[in-house]
């Protein structure tokens, strides 16, 4: 295709819309243009790992060119390049807990899903339809399910998130309120 | 725009659009990008509920029933689709090609300059002044960012100096990070 072509507006000749277009699961560009994102790497790792087709074309292209245009590119402190998003690796965990409510009933307070990136307000009406009793968010990371269901919690999270394994929740115990 | 926009704190918050607004949203969209007739129907369906998330600094943004973020404008300015949109349309609007040394530095947030424009790696295509462009790359196929022409192309082509195209929104910016809105 030519430049101009490229360029020309209005709806191509046999192609069907909406056009789907794969993005990069690190840099959650469209993939070519991992290659100025500066975690280049871990793109393609990613790549490698989740799209081998499009892994290949990436390598033939990299192959020749890449290491000469390193040399000639300036490097003036960094100017122009993308800032990485710092991501927070802290632990990655749920917390599920006890507390008391009143002298004999108990909530379940939950904590740590954010991190696994799952919407807590969806997270928390699932709960609550799953146990059939309320459940809210109650903080920045918190869910407050009514009723003793943490030992259900452990069979419940895997099932409904399965990137969270059993032995990433961890228990602690009944707490104060 | 977006280049400080952070979903939780710069959304002040989400209105319910009148019908009768959103008839008058679907042909502004139409009348300002023709090529979009025949597609209104799918990015906007006519018994689609639009709503509308108000954020900081005048900046409005159109969401559909699914929280997809479809147009975005600042004040009472044109509408401009985001890039995820246009990644699914390729077509409505007039694009400019910038040459290959341009590409990051429009990608960390800045301005298009002339000289990225006029250079034998670059192309553009003839519009007037302050038209809702898309930013393609030498050598890529899709638009990197979305931005406003602040001279006609053939004032950029003679002038050849300092800014020819704002960049409004542009790939990894607050807009394009933002998740849908529930």
């Amino acid at each position: 295709m030519s430049v101009l072509e490229k360029l020309q507006q209005g709806p191509r000749e046999g192609v069907t819309y909406p056009l789907s277009l794969a993005y990069c699961g690190n840099c959650s560009m469209p993939i070519e243009y991992c290659e100025y994102y500066p975690e280049y790497d871990k793109c393609k790792q990613w790549l490698e790992r989740n799209l081998p087709s499009e892994f290949e074309k990436v390598k033939i292209g990299d192959d020749g060119g890449s290491v000469e245009e390193e040399k000639k590119r300036q490097k003036r402190g960094g100017k122009g390049m993308i800032k990485t998003k710092k991501k927070e690796d802290g632990p990655k965990q749920v917390c599920v807990s006890r507390a008391p409510r009143g002298k004999k009933k108990s909530v379940t307070v939950v904590t740590g899903l954010s991190s696994f990136d799952i919407d807590l307000k969806v997270a928390a009406k699932f709960f609550g339809t799953r146990f059939a009793c309320g459940s809210s968010v109650t903080g920045d990371d918190e869910i407050v399910i009514q009723g003793d269901v943490k030992d259900d919690l452990f069979d419940v999270i895997p099932e409904k998130w399965p990137e969270i394994d059993e032995d990433l929740i961890e228990d602690l115990g009944d707490q104060k309120r | 725009m977006f280049k400080k926009f952070d979903e939780k704190e710069s959304i002040s918050g989400v209105l319910q659009l009148k019908s009768s607004v959103q008839k008058g949203i679907r042909t502004k969209l139409i009348e300002s990008y023709p090529y979009l007739e025949n597609h209104i129907d799918n990015i906007l369906p006519k018994k689609d509920a639009l709503r509308i998330v108000k954020c900081h600094d005048h900046i409005e943004i159109i969401v559909n029933t699914a929280g997809d973020l479809l147009f975005f404008r600042h004040r009472e300015g044109q509408w401009m689709p985001t890039l995820r949109l246009y990644h699914k349309y390729p077509f409505f609007l007039p694009m400019q090609q910038v040459d290959k040394g341009a590409i990051r530095f429009v990608l960390s947030g800045a301005n298009i300059m002339c000289p990225g424009l006029t250079s034998p790696g670059a192309q553009m295509t003839t519009v007037p002044k302050d038209t809702i462009v898309a930013i393609m790359a030498e050598g890529k196929d899709h638009a990197l960012a979305i931005g406003k022409t602040t001279l006609s192309t053939d004032d950029i082509a003679k002038v050849n100096k300092g800014i020819g195209v704002e960049n409004c929104h542009y790939l990894n910016d607050g807009l394009w990070h933002m998740k849908p809105v529930k």
